[in-house]
C-alpha cells in the first residue's frame, strides 16, 4: 500500500517536473507528435522513402514510431538507368508494412496534381 | 537564438526546404518539433533536376532528411521581439508567482500565455 502512495507520488513529481521545463521554454520546439494520422486513416498517401522508393496505398494503421499499415499499395518504378528518374510503370504490392525510420515525407493523395513550373521567369 | 527556436517562430510563414536527395518543398510551415519533422500546407514539391512539380495541399517531412531551410529575411527581428515579449511575460509571472502563496497552476497558465503570443492563435477572452 505504502509501495503504491510511493510510486503515485513520483509520477506526481515527475509530471511537475515536466510542467515545469515546459514553462521554461514555452517558445521552443515540441516533443510530441505534430502530425495526426487518424485523419489520413483510410485515406489514399503517398509515401517517399529514403533511397528514392515512392508508393501510394490506403492507411490502415499506424503508430508512434510511424510505422505504418498500407494497403493496395502500388509501387511507382524508377528508371533503371537513372534512380532519381520515376516513370509511368507500376507494380503492385498489395498489403504492405512500412517501417518508420526509412520514411522521407508523407503527404495525401487527394488534391495532389502536377503542375508546370510556378518558379519559371515569364519570358 | 538557437535554430528550432528560429524554426518554430516561422510558423505560419512560407518556407522553402531542400531535402539531402535534392528535391525542394515549399510550403507554409504548420507545425514542427524537436527533431526538425515538418507539416507543411499548400505545397509545392520540386524534384532534385527541377523538371517535376508537384502541389499538394498538406506534407509531412521527416527531419533527418532535410539539407537546409530558407526562411524569410525579416524572421530573426520578429523572433528577437517575441523572445523579449516572452521573457517579460515570464519575469512578470515568476514575481506574481513569488509575491502569492505557491500556485500550481501559475505554472500552466504562464506557458499557455506565452504560447498563444507566439502562435497568434485564436485570442483567449479574459474577464
Amino acid at each position: 500500500m505504502e509501495n503504491q502512495n510511493n510510486h503515485k507520488e513520483n509520477r506526481h513529481n515527475n509530471n511537475r517536473r515536466r510542467q515545469n521545463n515546459n514553462a521554461q521554454k514555452p517558445d521552443g520546439p515540441k516533443r510530441e507528435a505534430i502530425l495526426d494520422l487518424n485523419k489520413y486513416k483510410d485515406q489514399q498517401i503517398r509515401v517517399k522513402f529514403i533511397g528514392g522508393r515512392q508508393v501510394v496505398g490506403t492507411l490502415k494503421g499506424f503508430d508512434q514510431l510511424m510505422n505504418l499499415v498500407l494497403d493496395d499499395v502500388v509501387e511507382t518504378l524508377r528508371d533503371p538507368e537513372d534512380d532519381s528518374v520515376l516513370t509511368k510503370e507500376t507494380r503492385n504490392l498489395g498489403l504492405v508494412v512500412v517501417r518508420g525510420p526509412t520514411l522521407l515525407t508523407i503527404s495525401p493523395v487527394d488534391g495532389s496534381e502536377i503542375i508546370d513550373n510556378p518558379f519559371a521567369a515569364p519570358e | 537564438m538557437l535554430p528550432l527556436y528560429l524554426l518554430t517562430a516561422a510558423k505560419n510563414q512560407p518556407i522553402l526546404v531542400e531535402l539531402k536527395n535534392g528535391e525542394t518543398i515549399n510550403g507554409q510551415l504548420v507545425n514542427c518539433d524537436s527533431w526538425m519533422n515538418l507539416t507543411l500546407k499548400d505545397v509545392i514539391q520540386s524534384s532534385p533536376h527541377g523538371d517535376e512539380f508537384l502541389k499538394i495541399s498538406e506534407c509531412y517531412i521527416k527531419g533527418i532528411h532535410i539539407k537546409y531551410l530558407r526562411l524569410p529575411e525579416q524572421l530573426m527581428d520578429q523572433a528577437k521581439e517575441q523572445n523579449l515579449q516572452n521573457m517579460e511575460q515570464r519575469n512578470r509571472n515568476n514575481q506574481k508567482r513569488r509575491g502569492q502563496s505557491s500556485n500550481p497552476n501559475a505554472n500552466s497558465n504562464a506557458s499557455a500565455n506565452a504560447n498563444s503570443n507566439n502562435s497568434n492563435s485564436a485570442p483567449q477572452r479574459q474577464q
